[in-house]
């Protein structure tokens, strides 16, 4: 393509998405996307996480070309969201946080205008729309008004529909937002199946942080419109020490010298007491357990209970983001009028 | 590829109407209230009526100002889905999707303008069949040709409404300002003779109008080249300038922030 020739745009042709000191700024004044710089390579799932009014939403509309920056640059697939916004959209798919497909009519028929809508030649749109109907197994109802499907089942089509024109680049906003778990994991199950079949890099924005665990080949976590940090969950959870044990002590005598030995074994990342529990995070929690017995009991300590877990994203999530709770920005004002209008519309 | 973005999302819209099939005939209600209450209320108005040269019944004369009543009223309610596609998802969907911003908007207005011209063929067979004569059946072409054109502008006021309203709340409250006085400013009820001078000259300034006389000549076969030729050349300068304003604004406003 004649965007070769630019030897910026060929720079980001090596990464699916890449953002470069991203930022906009509302009318109103507030700063949703702060900076942002992200790499993400071709073929990665890429998890996009933040609390509420973080960013995520207004960083996805820069990047499907829906919203336009307020400065810094952003590629999608090798074009620019600003300049080569037509080029932009030929090559993504955006599947929305609600469903967007059209109540009355049939699957089929949403997957028709879905193909009409990306341009897909009417001689191979009747065999794409055959085949992602088998992908998502929604083969056997497709000829029924989606007014009949369940959440989990328009979902599936939404996905679909995404799929169908064979992006380069998949956006999946909260896809399992609302949905019960064994649709959720049909739907994991789902999102690995097209990863795999299709080999497309997926950008995904999710609050569930088992999600971003299962799916993610790397995660950023974002708040308040800035990137605190960037990396795969498994290195992002590891830095927080592999393993955490908790135990409990008889008594509180003698706890503090206890602690005191236990920090200088090499393998303990960190330790903290709360009374009689403490928590321990480390490296290798199966070997530290002999070790702490063997301490505890040459210091005449009583291990009442002990156990092993591992640090979760969740943990990761709140050490960047802190624990307070979030004011909803205005979105939980948009949930109720749309809820008011669905009455409304019923 | 304009032509054929245009079509897909006429496609839908036409596809939605199809399966709302309550909405028809609840629609036609309205109109038919009128040609009945209002066509029999005022029908001892005749002598006026002929006094400026209209030589029918009172229900004949004014089955041309409800037909434009189905076509105003249809029309300027229809872009009121642009609001419930930026809500629900759909008009992101296509708005990221690599098809043109105003073959959305002209899509949209096409499958009004010809939902419009359904409804109000509806309405005048209900009244050919209240006993409203048309001095040849052909003559319905003609009529359907003008409200699509006409529906076509009055689509474009209001997706240009829906496009610039952030609610329905401010949809609804100025198309139901706009509606109602571009009815009643017309000749639909009452011949434009009758009028004091001044509504006279406002109804003048009205597309309604124009549609309304070019209607009632079509029915009654009462047709001059020159007030037929002048008629129509209004309604295409609003056609054609609604149409062009409603993709600007259209475009325009889709791009920032819902």
């Amino acid at each position: 393509m004649v965007a070769i020739y630019n030897p910026e745009i060929t720079c980001s042709l090596l990464h699916a998405v890449e953002t470069q000191s991203l930022s906009k700024i509302y009318s109103n004044g507030l700063k949703a996307v702060d900076e942002i710089s992200i790499k993400i390579e071709h073929g990665e799932i890429f998890g996009f996480l933040g609390p509420n009014g973080a960013g995520k939403s207004t960083t996805i509309m820069i990047l499907t070309t829906l919203l336009k920056p307020t400065s810094g640059k952003a590629y999608v697939a090798g074009f620019d969201v600003v300049t080569q916004a037509k080029n932009v959209r030929q090559n993504i798919g955006y599947v929305q946080q609600d469903s967007t497909v059209d109540e009355y009519l049939t699957g089929r028929e949403n997957l028709e205008l879905q193909a009409k809508l990306n341009h897909i030649p009417r001689d191979t749109m009747e065999k794409r729309i055959n085949d992602i109907l088998e992908v998502v197994e929604l083969a056997d109802r497709q000829r029924e008004s989606v007014v009949t499907y369940s959440g989990g089942m328009r979902k599936r089509l939404d996905i679909a529909g995404g799929l169908l024109h064979r992006p380069k680049v998949l956006f999946l906003d909260e896809p399992t937002l609302g949905l019960d778990i064994q649709t959720r994991y049909k739907i994991w199950d789902y999102i690995k199946k097209i990863h795999n079949e299709f080999s497309i890099s997926i950008f995904l924005t999710t609050h569930y942080m088992e999600e971003a665990d299962k799916l993610c080949d790397n995660i950023s976590i974002i708040d308040h419109g800035k990137i605190k940090v960037t990396g795969s969950p498994k290195n992002l959870k590891s830095s927080l020490g592999n393993e955490v044990i908790i135990f409990e002590m008889d008594s509180e005598v003698k706890s503090e010298n206890l602690i005191f030995e236990m920090r200088k074994i090499p393998t303990v990342k960190d330790i903290s007491a709360d009374g009689l529990e403490v928590t321990v995070f480390t490296t290798s929690g199966d070997q530290l357990i002999p070790q702490i017995f063997q301490r505890a009991s040459d210091l005449g300590i009583k291990i009442e209970s002990i156990s092993l877990t591992k640090p979760t994203l969740d943990d990761v999530f709140l050490s960047y983001t802190g624990r307070e709770l979030r004011e909803d920005n205005g979105k939980y004002d948009r949930k109720k009028e749309r809820e008011r209008i669905r009455k409304i519309r019923a | 590829m304009m032509l054929s973005d245009t079509y897909t999302i006429f496609w839908r819209e036409m596809k939605r109407y199809r399966k709302s099939r309550s909405g028809v005939l609840i629609r036609l209600i309205q109109p038919a209230i009128w040609i009945i209450v209002i066509g029999n209320t005022f029908a001892s108005t005749r002598p006026l009526i002929q006094s400026v040269g209209f030589n029918g019944s009172y229900i004949e004369f004014m089955a041309p100002g409800v037909i434009m009543l189905t076509a105003i009223f249809t029309s300027i309610f229809g872009g009121v889905n642009t609001l419930w596609d930026r809500r629900y998802g759909f008009m992101n969907k296509a708005l990221t999707s690599p098809i043109s911003r105003s073959s959305i908007a002209l899509g949209k207005m096409l499958a009004i303008s010809l939902i419009s011209a359904l409804q109000s063929s509806l309405i005048l067979g209900i009244a050919i069949a209240l006993g409203v004569s048309i001095t040849n059946l052909l003559m319905v072409i003609p009529i359907m040709l003008i409200v699509i054109a006409f529906s076509l502008g009055f689509s474009g006021i209001s997706v240009i409404v829906a496009a610039t309203s952030k609610s329905q709340e401010t949809f609804w409250g100025v198309i139901n300002f706009l509606g109602m006085p571009l009815f009643m400013l017309s000749p639909a009820l009452f011949p434009l003779e009758l009028l004091p001078n001044w509504l006279a000259f406002v109804a003048k300034l009205n597309p309604v109008t124009y549609s309304v006389l070019l209607i009632r000549q079509i029915m009654t076969g009462t047709i001059q080249i020159f007030s037929v030729a002048f008629d129509i050349a209004v309604i295409c300068g609003f056609v054609v300038a609604m149409v062009a304003l409603a993709s600007y604004v259209f475009t325009r406003e889709v791009n920032k922030p819902f």
